[in-house]
């Protein structure tokens, strides 16, 4: 019997999947179906693309398509599967609102509504859609007609997000269409918990919040642990200025995060989870709790997870706006209705989290790859990284910088690939100066360094950290003593204030690099910052606190010289400093 | 106190373990602080009170493990087998100096004036330490005063956010009347919504004021009234309830200054309620009975004075009450008792003994209630007696 006699004979695959068979049905019928589909055009709905109009764009075509030959078999919003569909972030924010086509890739960037009736036309007509609507490259003027060709794409390896802006993030059909949910019945029926935590373990797969604790090991402690009832924390509480890895994949690619859950919930032997995300998140949070009621009425969550005798329900819990939440302890707190500080640990939440019951609290990034580690092997992803650190890992580029937006590379990439071949370079007449990596926490490296490949060892080496993936490109024009106050200020507004040396500590640090760049400083203020930054890094609780001097260790490291001429020549060598303007 | 009172589970496991030298035995569970208070090591700390959890917020207790690279706070470390804990070093001794340094730009250093110079935590530490001023410029972050009912005040620029206070109110007396509120360096003890503490749930037994190591928290009575040195402690049981908790009662001239727990009372630790703390003034009252006092009528009647009560007495609502003074005679302890015996007697002797009853006080010790019912057992011959306390 062939796949689609098989098809014929069940029809469409009705809830709830019961069986591994009935899951590879389903990912058979439903890719099928789409590959039926002669042109379907794919609207970014990402924060950003929506922020810019592209629901409109959406509409506009769904206008526009209303009379095309197999718009009729569609139809608009009813009837499956849609022409026009909405998908999770494209990742090249600074073009949108985008509109992909497929199959093919056709790519049509800054899409007005206004521009989609003629972009149809030409589009259902075989034709290029406008030259407006084409990506150029800004250096050289090239144009590129499909996503897979512009540089900004080719030089990335899209892996954990190898669906955001391919499925429908509230449609799991499309995810089941590719491949969704094969990890999780691997997983279940052909491994025992033991060897889906040695699997995890043997990608090399760390965590990507910033950490780099080994995914598998951390799965190992929580399952060891002795006790009924455990949990899994998916943390959605990305807070870096300027980050929004974990933000896309909810919002583009939420049943990824789910599957991963429901992976480590029977790799840990627990029966529940939690997905923490910040309320100023709220598409993610819509799109979750959307995705958590259809893995439900699928059978993918429930008393019987694909009619196993295993269970898993998930809940979402919505955080109040505090950085600090994304402390794994600050974090449990505020699951338990209390306010979000740290606690010292040990015990670590593998031992003593949520509830006091054993915990295992993962990023939604590292917990969105599960997946794919399970259904492709751990050998496949380990060799996609280096000696270390197995896989890929998201960025979120920024600054001043050509292209921005949301970046994946294999671990152990270099900077200057991600910065210069991704992100193309400098804008026009400036030079690159620096990076900050890994955000608020994280170091800022000198252009010198950018051969730095993008690893836990390698940039923990430079004064840097990996961080949850934050990347803001500082050019010539940028002070770096200002940079450093910025991350600054915002650490010092986001300490808990529950420890005297980040409470204070970091309210001192921030006085002193004011000081410096309204042009107070004085001569002892270098020594003065070190020595706090120090005792901070040393003596502070959390996380939060111990990394919050990294931005001016490292800028005292690398540009000291730009430190002296603050406060003995009372310069700004990049001009930005407002009070010290005009004494270049 | 022995190491095992303080944990609430019973400890077998011992682990043996090495602080500053020393070999110290200690029950599986227990922390490392616990365990060098238990043999007589001081640690320098502000946040940290045996009887609330382990916060690790002061950053003084820190110390040295030996194979760890950072310090750890020993309020927060459990004890493990074999483990070398050194609790001084110039590196601690440094680190502690920079805290206390933090602590110091943010906290106004009005000791010569402050009514807690004495029995300041921070002001002992900044002593011990050696920190005259802060190296820091000087910058405090909260300059509220709250003075919002009539029992403490609350001056939040000299908290230092060791929330011990947050913890008893909620650990402790369960009425989880505060929480810190805010963030950073700006964060500060608040009601829910900043309302007035007499709106909360707060009982107002002043538990937090027993926990607050410096002048943030402060009684009423005590403000003006005097330095810690000027003051006389005495240890007493409170007069209130049955329970019989231990006072320490300051006084100066005299006359009660404030009220405070001791950690060691038997009956409740080292926490009170709100009567015992802030009930005590009537002891020195003007119109508090020192002596008994014999109804003007009867008196005259027995001829223990010349003159009758004033005319109208207790007839009509728009006669003015009279004094106690006038309505009653004050006499010796002799004939008040005499009356007393007589009446009991007339009594018994004219209707019998279960004409009479006795009723015990809560507020009085169990001794004084077993005499009471003796005298009405024993004395008397009724089984008429009863306590307030039953009803």
């Amino acid at each position: 019997m062939t796949a689609s006699e098989r098809r014929g004979a069940a029809g469409a695959p009705q809830p709830p999947l019961q069986g591994e068979e009935a899951v590879r049905l389903a990912a058979q019928h439903y890719s099928e179906v789409l590959a039926g589909v002669p042109r379907r055009y794919l609207v970014c709905a990402g924060t950003g693309c929506v922020s810019n109009g592209s629901l409109q764009v959406l509409e506009a075509l769904q206008v526009a398509l209303a009379g095309t030959e197999h718009a009729g078999t569609n139809g608009r919003q009813e009837g499956w599967p849609k022409v026009v569909s909405i998908t999770g972030c494209h990742g090249f924010c600074a073009k949108g609102p985008l509109v992909r086509v497929e199959p093919g890739g056709l790519l049509c960037s800054e899409v007005r509504p206004e521009a989609v009736p003629e972009m149809v036309r030409l589009i259902e007509a075989g034709e290029a859609p406008q030259e407006a609507l084409t990506y150029h490259d800004p250096i050289t003027g090239d144009a590129y007609s499909h996503e897979h060709e512009i540089p900004f794409y080719a030089h990335q390896q899209r892996i954990t997000l190898q669906n955001c802006g391919v499925v429908d993030p509230e449609d799991i059909r499309t995810y089941f269409a590719r491949g969704g949910y094969a990890g999780l019945t691997r997983a279940l029926f052909q491994m025992s918990p033991d060897e889906v935590v040695g699997e995890v373990s043997a990608s090399r797969l760390r965590g990507r919040g910033g950490a780099g604790f080994s995914t598998g090991e951390k799965w190992g402690l929580t399952r060891r642990q002795p006790g009924e009832r455990k949990f899994i924390i998916c943390n959605g509480d990305e807070g870096d200025p300027g980050a929004f890895m974990d933000r896309s994949i909810m919002e583009g690619d939420p049943h990824a995060v789910l599957e991963g859950m429901v992976i480590a919930g029977y790799a840990v032997g627990a029966s529940e989870g939690y997905v923490y995300v910040r309320h100023e998140y709220p598409l993610a949070v819509n799109r979750l709790r959307r995705a958590i009621e259809e893995a439900n009425l699928w059978g993918l969550l429930g008393p019987s997870v694909v009619g196993t005798p295993f269970s898993f329900q998930i809940h979402v819990r919505e955080g109040a706006g505090a950085f600090v939440s994304g402390e794994e302890t600050a974090l449990i707190r505020s699951i338990q209705g209390e306010r979000a500080v740290p606690f010292m640990r040990p015990p670590y939440p593998s031992e003593k989290g949520l509830w006091g019951c054993p915990t295992c609290i993962n990023n939604v990034e590292t917990l969105a790859t599960v997946p794919l580690v399970i259904a492709r092997g751990a050998e496949w992803y380990a060799g996609l990284g280096t000696q270390n650190s197995g896989g890929t890992k998201v960025f979120a580029l920024t600054g001043a910088i050509r292209n921005t937006g949301l970046v994946e590379v294999p671990l152990g990439t270099s900077l200057r690939h991600v910065v210069e071949r991704i992100g193309g370079g400098a804008r026009e007449g400036r030079t690159i100066k620096a990076v900050q990596v890994g955000g608020p926490s994280g170091g800022c490296l000198p252009e010198s360094l950018l051969d730095t490949p993008v690893d836990y060892e390698d940039l923990g080496r430079t004064g840097a950290i990996m961080g949850s993936g934050g990347m803001v490109v500082a050019d010539n024009a940028t002070c770096m003593v200002d940079l450093a106050r910025y991350f600054l200020s915002f650490t010092q507004d986001e300490s808990c204030g529950k420890c005297v040396p980040c409470r204070v500590g970091t309210r001192k640090m921030l006085v002193i690099l004011t000081r410096i760049t309204e042009g107070q400083a004085r001569p002892e203020d270098l020594d003065r910052l070190e020595q706090i930054a120090n005792v901070v890094c040393t003596a502070s609780l959390c996380g939060l606190g111990r990394t919050a001097p990294n931005p001016i260790l490292t800028t005292l490291r690398y540009f000291r010289d730009e430190y002296q001429a603050h406060i003995h020549d009372r310069r700004c060598p990049a001009g930005t400093c407002a009070a010290l303007a005009g004494k270049e | 106190m022995a190491i095992g009172d303080m944990s609430n589970a019973p400890t077998t496991a011992q682990a043996s373990l090495t602080i500053d030298g020393r070999t110290v035995e200690a029950g599986q569970g227990t922390t490392v602080l616990e365990a060098a208070l238990a043999v007589g090591i001081d640690i320098p700390r502000l946040c940290h009170h045996p009887d609330l959890s382990a916060w690790g917020g002061c950053r003084l207790c820190l110390v040295e493990v030996e194979g760890q690279a950072t310090p750890a706070p020993s309020c927060g470390l459990a004890v493990r087998e074999g483990m070398v804990v050194t609790t001084q070093s110039e590196r601690l001794t440094a680190l502690r100096r920079e805290v206390l340094d933090f602590l110091l730009s943010d906290h106004p250093l009005r000791c010569v004036v402050c009514e807690r110079a004495g029995r300041c935590e921070l002001q002992r530490y900044a002593y011990e330490l050696g920190l005259e001023e802060t190296s820091h410029d000087k910058e405090v972050a909260r300059d509220l005063y709250q003075d919002d009912n009539a029992f403490f005040i609350r001056d939040h620029q000299y908290c230092i956010s060791c929330t011990k206070c947050v913890r008893v109110c909620d650990e402790v007396v369960g009425a989880t009347a505060i929480e810190m509120a805010r963030r950073g360096f700006g964060t500060y003890v608040a009601t829910p919504f900043d309302a007035p503490l007499a709106e909360t749930s707060c009982t107002f037994c002043g538990n937090c004021l027993q926990v607050c190591p410096t002048a943030a928290l402060m009684p009423v009575g005590r403000i003006g009234k005097g330095r810690e040195w000027d003051l006389v402690r005495t240890r007493t049981v409170c007069p209130y309830c049955g329970t019989g908790c231990g006072l320490e009662v300051a006084t100066r001239n005299g006359e009660i200054v404030s009220v405070s727990g001791y950690a060691d009372a038997p009956a409740n630790g080292e926490f009170l309620c709100t009567k015992g703390r802030f009930g005590l003034g009537f002891a020195t009252h003007p119109q508090r009975l020192r002596k008994p006092m014999v109804r003007r009528d009867l008196a005259n009647r027995l001829g223990l004075t010349p003159d009758q009560p004033p005319a109208g007495l207790g007839r009509s609502p728009l006669v003015r009450a009279p004094g106690l003074a006038e309505s009653h005679v004050e006499v010796e302890w002799d004939v008040a008792l005499d009356i007393v015996a007589g009446s009991l007697a007339e009594i018994v002797e004219g209707s019998g003994p279960d004409a009479v009853a006795g009723i015990g006080s809560a507020l009085a010790a169990n001794e004084d209630n077993y005499a009471i019912q003796k005298l009405m057992r024993g004395v008397i011959g009724t089984n008429n007696i009863d306590l307030c306390a039953r009803l």
